[in-house]
């Protein structure tokens, strides 16, 4: 049973608020925009307050050089809105333009929402994250197992490539050779982690047993409380969802 | 279905798909091949068709997640087109498993099966893409296939053919590697590992094929 309790926004809160509001803004056209982007701003301001910056400024880095780009195909190239194109008008620099910009707006209101949610939590680990979320523990057991097995392979891709540039098979920067041996890496890499796998799935996991520990550990973290944060913010992303939707 | 070496090789591929992106950009390559994994997780699950479209889903959209949260939050989106690969993999390629894996490799056959499927997978994914591509992007992505969506306006076509024209002249190329890595990956996978992922009524559907 959901009860309320004290406190900020929860992982299980947040998650609700981003998808809510990443739906809105895609659905959004220009005024229901703008509301949406005033609930994330204040959700910048009162909960996530001083990480903001942070994740504001890697907003950022993520949709400006797509937006340059936009303006350079669409500005620079096209010349004339999507609009324009399909009632087969002359069309102007102008219109481009306000293409872009509201195409670029949306993008970086659902990257600011993404990342304004993580800086939020950033204090937590995955494992502590995933833990908390009220989804079926097999989904949480998938998803640990994913973020164990990416670590797994990033130490087998660095592994495996600095001993392929060592011997000579692939160079640092782009190549010809990288081209034709970056194959030889991929087996490498993925012949090291079947291994892995199969010696954890048959000896070591049973023996240890990881597995169990493991759903104990993601079912007894789960949270099933809302706070009085959660009552603030899903109601706030809702109305914006409602307006975005209504408001053209 | 989901027993606890098919949940792994689901985390694996979907690891794979997510990891071949740190590959792609260490050696600087051209190309995307984000969806090797989901290919062939389908393949190691032949041939067993609906549990491979499930885990090959699963796996699809892990790697999504993944990606959204710690490199790229534009791809989520291609969450249609990951459905669609899967289902293709599952229903279609992973009908050549047994190609891929005999032995010795029968060249010309390997060569048109990833040849056709590799094309096939290219059509659908820019088919399905290109609605995501024009709404949400504006026909825009970023990749150097844009270049090609604004070609394909200045000479007359409406946005949406654009991006679907721009898209089958760049995925095809792609999802054939990707066909022809998944197949070459299936391939060196150990059988032992295989073994474990198959059910005693797929074993018995593959003793009865051969």
């Amino acid at each position: 049973m959901t009860t309320l309790r004290q406190g900020p926004i929860t992982p299980n809160g947040a998650a609700g608020f981003g998808l809510i509001l990443i739906g809105a803004t895609i659905a959004a056209a220009a005024p229901g925009l703008a509301a949406v982007a005033v609930i994330v701003a204040a959700f910048a301001a009162f909960e996530v307050r001083g990480a903001s910056g942070r994740a504001i400024r890697r907003s950022l880095v993520l949709v400006v050089p797509l937006a340059i780009f936009m303006l350079i195909v669409w500005v620079g190239i096209v010349g004339r809105s999507p609009a324009e194109i399909a009632a087969g008008g002359v069309g102007s620099r102008g219109a481009a333009f306000l293409h872009v910009a509201l195409i670029a707006s949306r993008l970086f209101v659902v990257v600011c929402t993404i990342q304004l949610i993580a800086a939020r939590f950033a204090h937590r680990t995955p494992l502590d994250f995933i833990g908390v979320l009220r989804v079926p523990v097999a989904a949480k057991r998938l998803f640990v197992l994913t973020l164990s097995l990416v670590e797994t392979l990033r130490h087998a891709i660095d592994r495996a490539h600095t001993a392929l540039i060592a011997c000579g098979l692939l160079t640092h920067g782009a190549s010809i050779r990288n081209l034709a041996n970056s194959w030889v890496l991929v087996q490498t890499v993925w012949l090291t982690a079947i291994t892995i796998v199969t010696g954890r799935l048959r000896d070591k996991w049973p023996v240890e047993h990881t597995l169990g520990l493991l759903d104990h550990a993601l079912a007894q973290g789960e949270q099933r409380s809302l706070s009085r944060g959660d009552l603030v913010w899903l109601p706030a992303a809702f109305a914006a969802a409602v307006l975005a939707v209504v408001v053209r | 279905m989901l027993t606890t070496p098919r949940l792994m090789a689901i985390a694996l591929c979907a690891a794979l798909n997510f990891s071949i992106g740190s590959i792609v950009y260490l050696v600087k390559l051209p190309i995307y091949l984000d969806s090797i994994g989901t290919i062939l997780c389908a393949l190691l699950l032949a041939p067993d068709r609906r549990a491979g479209f499930v885990c090959a889903w699963i796996s699809g959209a892990l790697s999504l997640v993944l990606s959204a949260i710690l490199i790229n939050p534009f791809v989520p989106w291609f969450e249609l087109t990951d459905v669609a690969i899967a289902l293709f993999s599952a229903f279609a390629i992973s009908q050549r498993a047994e190609t891929f894996r005999a032995r010795p490799l029968p060249k010309l056959a390997f060569t048109l099966n990833v040849l056709l499927y590799g094309l096939a997978t290219g059509i659908i994914a820019a088919i399905v893409s290109a609605p995501v591509v024009v709404y949400l992007f504006g026909g825009v992505t970023g990749s150097g296939s844009a270049f090609l969506v604004a070609l394909f306006l200045k000479s007359g076509q409406q946005l949406m053919s654009a991006a679907i024209l721009s898209g089958l002249s760049a995925e095809p190329i792609d999802k054939t590697l990707q066909v022809l890595f998944a197949a070459l990956l299936y391939r060196a996978t150990p059988g032992d590992f295989i073994a474990m992922l198959q059910t005693s009524d797929d074993l018995a559907a593959r003793t009865d094929n051969t």
